[in-house]
Formats: C-alpha cells, structure tokens, sequence
C-alpha cells in the first residue's frame, strides 16, 4: 500500500557509454520486452534506443487485443504462450497492466466465413487453446446490445468464441518493461535515434546514434513500422511494407459491451473500456505510406461498419481518431530471428497490427536467443529465411482484406 | 410553482442582440421535472434562467460541475436528451417535449452517493490504478467489475435502431473559410470578390462569431450597431459564397479536405486553399477548487447575459491571469456586466498596473480592482460562495483576502484555436490562419483582425506560388501554477487531475508531455485537450528541467527538453455522431431481377454476401439430378459484371490477368484468373472479347465493387485509354446447363447453337425469346450451357420463357448448393472457399491461366519467385470412404487435415457426390500427399479418418459433356 504514495522515479537517465553488449533499438514494447527478459536473464550491459519517446509508436497507438485464437501450428502455440506470460505480468512486473480478459467474438457472416472461423476453431482445439463455434441464439446472450442482422446482408450466423481474449492498458505495458529493465540495469535512451549500422566481416559492430557512435555485439531492430528502414542501415532487405491503421474511440458511456468483438467481412473491431469508451478499429490502411496522420475514409467506414453491428451507437460520439503504423508482412505472421549473413544482427519485427500481444512471448525468446546464440523453437518457424525457402506462415486466413490485430 | 420553472427568473432586461424570442415559450422536461424556456435558448441557458447551478458530475470523483464555458467545449454540462448521450446542454437547442436527463449520478445529481469517492481522493493519487489492486490477481478481478461499473458517462439504449436520417455529400471550393467572425467574414467577401468560388464554415446558428455576444457600446459608446450585421448582409448577397450555419469544421486531412458537421450530415470540402478564422479560445485558471459550480470562464458569462439575456450572477468577481489579450476582453466584459446590472464585487488583475480607458471607466464606477493579486482559491460546498484573492507569488492562503461572490469569471490565458491547423502538423501549403487565430485580441482588435481577413481572403483567391510558412504556434505563457499544493487546482476538469498531480507524475519520471499525458490521462477526455491541453503543456514546460537533478544529465539535454511540448492534435475538433459519420447505410441487401419468381417457387433463400440468393428449391439432390440428366437452370444475376471499354483496354487486361486478352480474338471467351502483386490468386472469371476495343467481364459473385476499384486503381494516372464500367445491375443472368440445354434454347433463339457452330468458349449476341441477349458457351457445373446475360428488366419474363421451353424437357431451377455440389465434381475452386490469402495459381494448379511469356502484369513478381522454388501446400481433391451403417461420412467446410494429431492442411469444401454416392471434397495437403491415391486423415467429430486423394475431377475428367 506504501508504495501508492511513494514518489517512484520509473526509469533513469543515463550518459551514453561508447560501448554495448546489445543494443536494441527501438523503445516499443518488443524492445523494452526484449531488454527486460535479457536484464532477467542476467545480461545488464543493455541499451535501449529510441527517436522519441518510450513506447511512442505502435505501441502508443495499439488498441492491445490480447489473444491467442490464431490459424497456423506455428502461430497459435506461439501467441498462446504470449497470453499465459500476460496472465501473469503484472504481478511479475508489480506494476497493474490493467488487464481485463472479456472473450472475444470473431463474427461470422458468410458460409465461407464461417468455415474460415470452424476451421480455426479445431486447430486451436487441438493445439490447447480455449476456442469454440457458438450459433445466433448464444451470441445474442453474450452480447445483447448486437443485432445479428437478420434479413440483412451479412447477417452473423455464427462465431468463434474465444474466453481467453482480452485488452490492456498498453502503455501501463510499456512502462511496466521499461521499470522493469530499468532496475535490472538495462539503460533506456528516449530521443536518440539510430542513423547507422556498423558491420565489418560479416558482423555488426555498432550503430551511430543522433548523441554519438557506440559499439555493440548484438543489435537487435525492434522499430515495427521502422523496421524495413532500420535494416536498411544494416544492408538487410525485409519483405514488408508498411500501412497507416486507424482506430477510433467514442466519449465514455456506462457499460453496455464486455466481449470484443470483430469481424473480418465488415472490417471492423469493437469492444468497451473499462472507462466506458468504445474502441473501434479495422484494417489497415490499403495503401502502403508512413504518415501517422488521420485520414477521413476510414473513419466513415469504420462508423459505418459499427453502425452496422451496433445500430444502438447511433448517436454515441466519437471523440478521437489516431493512426500508427504497421509493418505488414506478405504472411501476416511475424519476423523473428537471426538474420542469414549478418552475424550479431537480430530482428523482432513484421508485428504488423497485431503484435502488441506479442510482446512477453517475442520478448521472452529474443532474450534467450541473444543470451545463448540458439533460436528457441517456438520462435524457429518465424525466421526471415522462411520468405527465401518458400516456408510462409499463413496467419492470412481467405479474407484478403481481414481486420486482424 | 418550483423556482426552476420559471424561465424569468434570472432572466435581465431585453438585451440587444439576444438570441431568444421572449415571446414563444417552449416546455421540455429535465429529469422528469418540467422546465419552461423560450424559443432561441439553448437546454443549458433555460436550466440556468431557472436556477440550475450543477449540470453534471465528475467522471471521477463525481464532483458537482456547473457551466463551464458554455460554448460546447468542456465536459461540465454533459446530459441525455431523448436517449442520445453525452449531449452538451449548452450548445443544444431547446425543442418542445424534449427530455433531457442528467448523467453520471446516483440517485441525482444533487445528491450524488458516489461523491463519497471525493472525499477519497487523497487514497487515490495519480497513476493509483497502476500502483495497486493487481495483488493478488483475484482482487483485480473484484476492482476491474468495480470500476467498470462505475466508469463511463452517458447511456445507452441497447434497442435504439440505427439512425438514418443523415447523408454525406462533398463539396468543393476555392476557398474555404473556417469561422464566420469578423475575419472568417471579410476574408471570404474579399475572396469572393475576385471569383472565387467560396465555402464559408461555422459552427453558430448565425454568422458574426464573438460579436454576437459583444457589445461594444460597452468601451465606446459611440460605436453605432454591430458590424457583424453588415458584413453577415454582405455575406448573404455574395452570389458566390456558400454559407454553412450550424456547420462545425472537425477535421483537416490530407490535401485540404475538411470534415464538416451539419444538421444534415457530413460535409466533406475540398479547397484549393483554407482560411481559418477560428478565433481564440479561452482557459481556466488553476486555483483551488476552480470548479465549483459558480466558477465560469468570462466568456460564458457574456454569453448567458447577451445571448439568452440571462443574469449569470448577482455578485460577480472576475479574475485576470495577466495575458495582455485576455485583460483586455475581461476589462469589456466587466464593462458589458454592468451595463446589464450585475454588480461586481472585484477584479483580481495578476498584472502590476490596470491601466487604459476600460479599467478608468470601471473605477469611476466604483468597482474594486485588486491588482497583482490572483485567486488563490474558491470557497463554497457544491456552490461557490467566495473566493480567495491573494498577492501573485504568496504560496499559501495565508495572506489571502476573501471577497463574496456567487459568479466568478475566470479571464485566463486566450490561446488561438488552431486545433485543424496542428491536425496537420504545423506548416501546411495551402492553409493560412487571420483573425483572432493569429493572436491578435478579440473586439479591441477587431479593425486589425478584419483587415487581416481580408488579406487572407485575398491571398487565399490568388495563392502566391511560394506561400510564406505559417506561424509556429505559440509557446505556451508560463505556467500560473496554483498556491498551495494545488491539490483541488484542476487543470482536466474531465478526468478530474490536479496540477498537484501532473507535478508528481513529472517527478516519477513521466517528463515528456506525451508520456505525462497518458499516464495523467489530462487530455484524453471528452474536451480532448480543450480546456487543459495548454496548461499540461506550460505545467509540463516549467517543471520538467526542475524536476530532478539527475533528469538534468549534462550529457542528454535532449531529456529535459526531450519531445514536443503539445499533444498532437487528432479530428475530431469537436465529437461527432457515429451515425453522421457513417452516413446512409452503405450495405444495401440486393436482390437480382428474378427474386420474387424464387419466392414463389418456393426457394430457401441464404444472404451470400451482398446478395440475397436462392439455396435450393426444396431437394438439391434432384436439382443436381436434373442437370446432370435433364437440363437445369440457375439464376447468376448476382456474378460481378464489367465492361473494358477504349482502345486502351486489351494492355489494361493483360496487365491486370495473369492470362493474356490482347490476341483474343472477338467473339472468344477465355478464363481470367487476377492475382495481388504477390502473386495471391484475388479473383477469377471470364473475360469475353466483344470487340476489338471492348470486352464483357465477370467476378465472383459479390466481388465486383473491389474489381471494378482493383482496375480502376490500377487504370488511373496513366494515359491508357480505357474505362471500366460497372453493370453487374443492368444485367439479369442465368445459367442454363444440362443434356438438354440446347434443345430449350434452341426453341428460344435463331442463333445456330449446334456443336460445331457454337462451340464452347464461343459467345454471340443476338435474341432470345426476343430479348437482347448475349450468350457465353460456358460451364461451371460440367455440362453443356450456355450463360444468359440481358437486361435486368426482362428477368422474370426471360426465366419464365426457358422454364416454358424446357418444360417438356423436364427442366428443373437450381440453387446454390446444387451448383456448388455439381462444381465441386468437377474440381472448380471457388476463390475465397478453396483459396485463401496465400493461394497462387500454382498451389491450385491453374498454371495453364498465368502467361509468364507477355509482357508485365500484376502478380509476376510474387508468381515468378514462387514457381522458382517447391509449393509448400497444394490443393487436391479426396474421396471418404463408402459409408457405414447408414451414416454417410463428409467433413465439415473448415475441418483440419491431421498427421500424428497435428494439424497439417484443410479440407476447403466438401459435399456427397451424387456421381460416387460417397463423400469428397477439396483440401489443402503438403506436396508430399499431392499423389493421386495418398492417404490423408481428416477429422470427423475430432476423429481421424481416412480419405484418398484424387488430382482428377470425379465427374467427366475429360471435360466431353462439357464440350458436347
Ligand atoms: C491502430 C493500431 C491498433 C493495433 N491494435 C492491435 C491489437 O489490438 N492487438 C495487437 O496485438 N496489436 C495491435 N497493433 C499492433 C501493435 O501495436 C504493434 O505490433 C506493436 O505495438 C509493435 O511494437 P514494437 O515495439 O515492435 O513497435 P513500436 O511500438 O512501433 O516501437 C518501435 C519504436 O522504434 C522507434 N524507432 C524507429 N526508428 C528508429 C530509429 N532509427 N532509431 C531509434 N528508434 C527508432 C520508434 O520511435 C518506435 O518507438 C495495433 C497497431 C496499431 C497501429
Ligand atoms: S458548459 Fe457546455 S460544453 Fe462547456
């Protein structure tokens, strides 16, 4: 209880030392992750380098739907890993993520969709994870407030049920890390951006920063959006292009919705706060750009498809409207790994808009293959070889154009 | 009669310029009790006329709340109005009948139980929720049900139908002009004048801005009228300048297009160049207790009095924080309250010297004007009974002197409104700002802030071909940090966050006004940043480089003055409905030309997709039947069609198929099969060449509006002459396929359908049943059939005709599942069913359909990488065993593909075979068990059971009867 009214300073700020063992860039949440599971694992000599504020891209932007309901047997044992590490964070990190696990409906409004949804359904079913088909009559007792379009194009006809789902408070995730790297000795760099990799023989040596050059064993690219740039620096090209995603949130209003809800034909996702705002967000952006600008379109959609779930949000307000950038892989499933060819460089990267629940899982692995030289192999399927070998990890379902976060 | 009917009661004399009509009485309920009002008030000014001090309470410790700056930017006055939450009293017209309820307290806003939670505060200091009730985990569990039932304002009525009402249109301008003051008013005549074409936004009933509640009589009793009537005239005959009233400009996006709020829905402008006059907005002072009710930003109080002829208070004291700007409109505004006979008790003027005509005039009429004083704190319980003035830089309340006071107007710093400005980042060609936005100060500004206007007006009408770069915003004045510990100063009145607060936050680490703010949440409320935006950023300013000797390493200044000293400013400026937002429903179910003919006939109808089709007539099994041994006949009204029109259009097609459409010759059918520039199979069809410059296309059913964009994204910019029209309604279609196909058309038509006149993959045009049909030799279900297309308008006539022609042939309608059954024999792949977002042409083995031998087209890169390497899955057809005891064996759409338990592919479709009598479908299997006759388990009830894989279709491998 002390602690409340404690002034706790969260991170420190440290001279920049011309020498690393790793240096992460990157102060999302992978890269505090990756940092805090290093420190725990007992490599200190951490710095963590980020052009603007802790946890400042995606990861301020993400609406953090925590699940694990994924297609692939790489993915889902992967992200399933992610949630049971996010089950018990907070504790570990003593500080509240907030974490509230409401369940989740993926909505089905087609025969095609809803074989897409059984057939996720039984690879989570086999694989451990908590997931079932549920018919009309058993989401309309879940979720009152949606209509289930009877009559009406794209009516639900069924779902995928998934209790484990859940949301966070994102930055409380983000801080939480960073602390936790903090006090296990990993220095943290806000505002020092990395212009340059430094290789010799086939190895990084160490990057040049906006405060100075530093050397480095290890350099780990954790920049999401960034990431193709960043690797860029280090003569690695990444299958990935990067999309705005937009979200939106309306003015707080009592409770009404305690599942998430999303569906991949009308493109849109939706689920109520604990502060009683409502969320909603959708596909990425169609067009590959890096602006973190709103744009109008999609938020006439996204209201539009809302509406079309939840005409009892009619008049309901949205308040504000955000983008942030995702890098898109051609799979939908992550780049974990070293990298062929550049000895000490390693990426966490291709999160896409759907890495936040990412983070302890990839965090954890990264950690241990920075700390030991040998790729776990839960994270092995991930590797960037796999668009070279012709080994994708199709977490893209049919749905081209599926909202998945 | 209860003192809150009465709408007079705090009502002052007729004042000039008021915007009610005294003499039409209007009568709305708030909370159950009746309230009277006249036509022109607003809900907050007629609960206020009534004696209504508190509106709402706190978000979070449920503190009562009274109007704050009446302007409908703050979260104080937040009630229901017939269901609709969150609605902003102040701003909200009074309507006869309306029931307006309050919000976010229980049983009633006076008496609030959870008020308790105020008088708690101290337990919960910032960043409370992340410090506590995580341990142990199912104390979490217990808090999170807590605080979920206790957050959140308004509600809602989870029945309410979707509202309609509202459509969206796009307006395009010249010039467009944010803010119809002054300013906003003189740059769009000055526009105008030279031509230009004008679109003039803002958000008041009328034009005129702050001279609609000025009087500027008040300082210069020589002032004859109000000039905004003038200009408002001028404005009207300006033939072209196309006012919208009621219109709020929310959002400025990409390439000047503005999002604009209307009665009647979303305006979207789109200017060649953008004026913003938006004026200034002004902010609250941090004080203890800054909001009692009672306590309202000077601007309010003008408002209620000129606007609604409205007493705001019988004792009024108005503080001055010090800014040059905003003493000078305080100075009027104490002038205007007198002349409506409010009495002021005192002016507390943080400035050394109260000097000029305005603060002469005010003590020659006796009114008390502390200066170098600033409130120190307010002091009443649920109503403001007085407040605490104190010399600027004591730090307690020691030295503070209490003056009595019912109304205290705060005059504290006035920032420009440039929220769509910053929306955009800071420099935006294209966009200029004039008026009281650039900084210049309201009325006693208003010839600078006029001829400003026009000069915008007038640059706006003839952009230089280098506009000189905008202003950078400015910095944020220091920060007026409250006496004492400031614990009750609240700088957000909607999250309720102290200044004492923000100042910890900054000192536990969170020193960039990014992070402070989402850990303070200051901002994140419903006034976004409005009302406390600026002073998170002045707190934030003036405590980060103090805040720690350590935060000051020598080596980082970029820590102290790390990051942007703003939050990024995000649309919506104000709130906006969801439903103006989305606009009419964009979803319309449609239904092909032959519907009511379905109906009646008696068919299971499935929505499919956008569609509304028929499943099946009664007994798919006797439909497929009557196909494969009679002739059947299918509605396929719903496939995608477009026409490639243009010399242009044979590239554009050969650019856009993997297959090649340039040499076809006319007359001729080929299947076209389009893939994303990764080589992911996206849709498949038949492409038929009508002429030498234009061609018939079809998508999947559902797919055509993306079609049609995919060609027109990719048709656009270039030169290639081509034009892609879609007129998938303007046609009816039907397939007609069976034995005896051709003997019922043939009754139908002149056109020579024999064998080897019409062969398969041919087309002609021509009659049938006198219709102007175009016919397209073609098959999905393995038979011999022609497809039907006409116009729409003849679709239950031509139905009716070819089940009267084929009548003695025993022709049978067919739905959905007969045709995905028949398909399926015939190893079709449905894209979207069998396909999925990583699917080639060479995993489905369609390489026959991809001419890696024509120049460029979508999808060469990704398919040339992936036919250089092994597939990693292919998909094939399997037969189940014969069924056992009666129970036949088919997997459900979706069920995995196992190998010792672990899944390995997916079965995509699977039906009965009529043919086999066994069941059989298409999965996806790794390459190894692609091998006619591999054995692959399938799971059945989570069982695995066996099933073998055939590459061959079950039903006429070799395609005669097709052909036939
Ligand atoms: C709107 C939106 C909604 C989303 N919703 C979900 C969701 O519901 N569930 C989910 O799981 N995921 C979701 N995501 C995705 C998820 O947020 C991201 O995948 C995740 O936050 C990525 O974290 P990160 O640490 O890898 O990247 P980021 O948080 O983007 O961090 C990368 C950091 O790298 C820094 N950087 C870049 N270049 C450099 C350089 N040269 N030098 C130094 N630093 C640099 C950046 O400043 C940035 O802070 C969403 C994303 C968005 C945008
Ligand atoms: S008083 Fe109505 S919004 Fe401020």
């Amino acid at each position: 209880m002390f602690q409340l009214f404690r002034k706790n300073r969260m991170w420190r700020a440290r001279p920049l030392k011309s020498r690393y063992r790793v240096v992460i860039i990157g102060g999302g949440v992978h890269g505090l992750s990756t940092a805090y599971y290093l420190t725990k694992l007992g490599v200190k000599d951490i710095a963590v380098f980020d052009k603007g504020y802790l946890g400042g891209g995606a990861s301020a932007r993400t609406t953090a739907i925590i699940r694990s309901n994924y297609l692939t047997p790489e993915g889902i044992p992967f992200f399933d890993q992610s949630v049971k590490l996010y089950e018990g964070l907070a504790k570990e990190l003593n500080f509240n993520l907030l974490f509230n696990q409401m369940g989740r409906l993926d909505l089905g409004h087609t025969d095609a969709a809803v074989y897409a949804l059984r057939m996720r359904t039984e690879f989570n079913r086999i694989l451990g994870v908590d997931s079932r088909m549920i018919g009309p009559a058993e989401i309309k007792r879940l979720v009152p407030s949606m209509t289930l379009r009877e009559g009406l194009p794209y009516p639900i006809i069924g779902a995928l049920y998934h209790p484990p789902c859940g949301v966070i408070r994102h930055d409380a995730v983000v801080w939480g890390f960073g602390r936790g790297a903090d006090r296990g000795g990993a220095e943290l760099h806000p505002f020092t951006a990395v212009t340059a990799i430094d290789r010799a023989n086939g190895r990084v040596t160490g990057v040049e920063t906006g405060r100075g050059r530093v050397e480095a064993e290890i350099v780990l690219n954790a920049t999401a959006g960034w990431s193709s740039d960043v690797a860029r620096l280090a003569g690695v090209d990444l299958p990935l292009t990067t999309h705005p995603l937009q979200a939106m949130v309306t003015e707080p209003l009592k409770p009404f919705l305690d599942k998430t809800i999303s569906s991949a034909n009308l493109h849109a996702y939706v689920y109520q706060t604990d502060r009683g705002e409502v969320v909603i967000g959708g596909g990425v952006d169609p067009y590959p750009s890096y602006s973190m600008r709103s744009a109008l379109l999609p938020m006439e959609q996204l209201a539009g498809h809302t509406l079309e779930m939840f005409p009892c949000l009619s008049n309901v307000k949205v308040l504000r409207q955000w983008a942030g950038l995702c890098d898109m892989t051609p799979d939908y499933a992550p780049i974990m790994g070293a990298v062929d060819g550049l000895d000490g460089f390693i990426l966490s990267c291709g999160w896409g808009s759907w890495g936040f629940k990412a983070a302890p899982a990839a965090g954890r692995n990264i950690a241990a293959l920075i700390a030991t030289g040998n790729t776990p192999d839960i994270i092995k399927p991930f590797a960037l070889s796999r668009f070279h070998q012709g080994r994708l990890v199709n977490e893209r379902a049919a749905a081209p154009a599926a909202a998945i976060h | 009669m209860p003192s809150s009917n009465n709408p007079g009661q705090s009502r002052l004399e007729p004042q000039p310029g008021e915007t009610i009509d005294r003499a039409a009485p209007v009568e709305f309920r708030f909370d159950g009790r009746p309230v009277r009002a006249f036509r022109g008030d607003t809900v907050a000014s007629a609960l206020y006329a009534g004696g209504t001090r508190v509106f709402s309470r706190s978000f979070k410790y449920h503190r009562p709340r009274g109007l704050l700056c009446c302007a409908g930017n703050c979260p104080n006055c937040l009630v229901t109005v017939d269901g609709e939450p969150n609605v902003r009293a102040c701003v909200r017209p009074v309507e006869p009948g309306l029931r307006v309820r309050s919000q976010n307290a229980w049983p009633s806003l006076r008496l609030d139980l959870l008020s308790l939670l105020d008088r708690l505060h101290w337990l919960m200091p910032v960043g409370f929720y992340y410090k506590a009730l995580h341990r142990p985990k199912a104390l979490w569990l217990l808090a999170r049900r807590l605080i979920r039932r206790v957050g959140g304002l308004g509600s809602i009525d989870i029945n309410a139908a979707h509202h309609t009402e509202f459509s969206s249109r796009s307006l395009h301008a010249d010039v467009a002009v944010v803010g119809g003051g002054p300013a906003g008013m003189a740059a769009a005549l000055a526009a105008a004048e030279t031509g230009a074409a004008v679109t003039l936004i803002d958000d008041q009933p009328s034009l005129g801005g702050h001279l609609r509640y000025t009087r500027l009589q008040a300082v210069n009793p020589r002032q004859a009228g109000n000039p905004k009537d003038e200009l408002a005239a001028a404005v009207a005959n300006a033939p072209n300048i196309h006012a919208l009233n009621d219109a709020t400009a929310f959002g400025l996006y990409q390439d000047n297009l503005l999002a604009v709020h209307t009665p009647g829905g979303l305006v979207r402008v789109r200017a060649k160049q953008v004026v913003l006059a938006t004026g200034v907005q002004e902010t609250p002072l941090l004080f203890d207790n800054n909001d009692l009710p009672g306590i309202m930003l000077t601007s309010a109080a003008r408002r209620l009095a000129s606007l609604y002829g409205i007493r705001p208070g019988r004792e009024a004291v108005l503080a001055i924080s010090g800014n040059p700007a905003a003493t000078a409109e305080a100075y009027q505004t104490a002038l205007e309250l007198l002349d409506a006979g409010i009495r002021i008790t005192a002016i507390v003027d943080a400035s050394d010297g109260a000097s000029g005509e305005a603060a002469q005039a005010l003590r020659d009429r006796g009114v008390t004007i502390l200066t170098g004083h600033r409130i120190a704190r307010a002091v009443g319980r649920g109503r403001l009974k007085a407040a605490v003035a104190a010399p600027v830089g004591s730090t307690g309340y020691a030295d503070g002197r209490r003056i009595r006071c019912d109304l205290l107007c705060m005059s504290g710093p006035l920032y420009p409104m440039d929220a769509l400005l910053q929306q955009m980042g800071v420099s935006q060609p294209g966009v200029t700002l004039a008026g009281c936005a650039t900084g210049v100060s309201g009325a006693t500004g208003l010839d600078e802030a006029t001829r400003q206007g026009r000069d915008a007006g007038l640059r706006a009408a003839n952009p230089a071909p280098n506009p000189a770069p905008l202003p950078e915003p400015l910095p944020a004045p220091p920060a007026p940090m409250p006496a004492g510990k400031g614990g009750r100063a609240y700088v957000c009145f909607c999250e309720d966050v102290s200044a004492h607060d923000i100042a910890q936050a900054i000192d536990e680490g969170f020193a960039d006004v990014q992070t402070l703010k989402r850990y303070t949440t200051v901002t994140m409320g419903p006034c976004q940043g409005k009302m406390c935006g600026r002073a998170l950023s002045a707190i934030c300013a003036a405590r980060r480089p103090l805040s720690s000797a350590e935060w000051e390493t020598k080596d980082r200044p970029e820590v102290s003055g790390g990051g942007d000293l703003f939050t990024t400013s995000r649309p919506p400026w104000r709130p906006v409905p969801l439903a103006v937002l989305a606009g009419r429903e964009r979803m319309p179910l449609k239904r092909t030309p032959m519907d009511r003919i379905h109906r009646q006939l008696g068919a299971t109808m499935v929505e499919s997709g956008p569609w509304l089709r028929p499943h099946n007539y009664g007994s798919p099994a006797d439909e497929c039947a009557a196909v494969r041994q009679r002739v059947g006949i299918i509605d396929v009204g719903t496939l995608g069609k477009l026409e490639a029109l243009g010399i242009g259009a044979p590239q554009l097609l050969d650019r856009i198929y993997t297959h090649r459409f340039s040499d076809l010759p006319a007359g001729r059918i080929r299947y076209g099969l389009m893939t994303s520039d990764n080589g992911v199979i996206l849709d498949d069809g038949t492409v038929t060449r009508l002429a030498a410059d234009r061609y018939f296309i079809t998508t999947t059913s559902g797919n055509a509006d993306v079609i049609e964009e995919w060609f027109n994204q990719w048709n656009a910019g270039g030169d290639n002459c081509a034009h892609i029209v879609n007129v998938t309604a303007a046609y009816g279609a039907v397939n007609v396929a069976g034995p005896k196909a051709r003997e019922t058309l043939a009754k139908l038509t002149a056109i020579d359908l024999s064998p080897d006149k019409f062969r398969y993959m041919r087309s002609a045009r021509g009659e049938v049943a006198g219709v102007p049909s175009l016919l397209l030799r073609i098959g999905f279900v393995g038979e011999t059939g022609w497809e039907l297309h006409f116009p729409a308008e003849y679709g239950e006539y031509m139905w009716n005709a070819i089940m009267e022609a084929g009548r003695e042939f025993g022709i049978s309608p067919f739905g959905l599942e007969a045709q995905r059954i028949l398909r399926l024999e015939k190893g079709h792949v449905i894209v979207g069913q069998d396909t999925d977002a990583v699917s080639t042409p060479l995993d489905v083995g369609s390489e026959w359909a991809v001419r890696f031998d024509k120049a460029d087209f979508i999808g060469r890169g990704g398919l040339s990488i992936a036919a250089a390497r092994p597939a990693q899955q292919r998909l094939v057809g399997f037969i189940m065993p014969p069924s056992t005891a009666g129970s036949r064996i088919v997997p459900e759409d979706g069920t995995p593909v196992v190998s010792g338990g672990r899944p390995i592919g997916r079965v995509t479709s699977a039906r009965i075979s009529p043919t086999l009598g066994r069941g059989f479908g298409l999965a996806w299997v790794p390459p190894h068990l692609a091998e006619e006759g591999a054995s692959i388990q399938v799971l059945i009830d989570h069982r695995p059971v066996s099933a073998t894989v055939t590459l061959q279709p079950v039903y006429d491998p070799q395609g005669l009867r097709l052909r036939s």
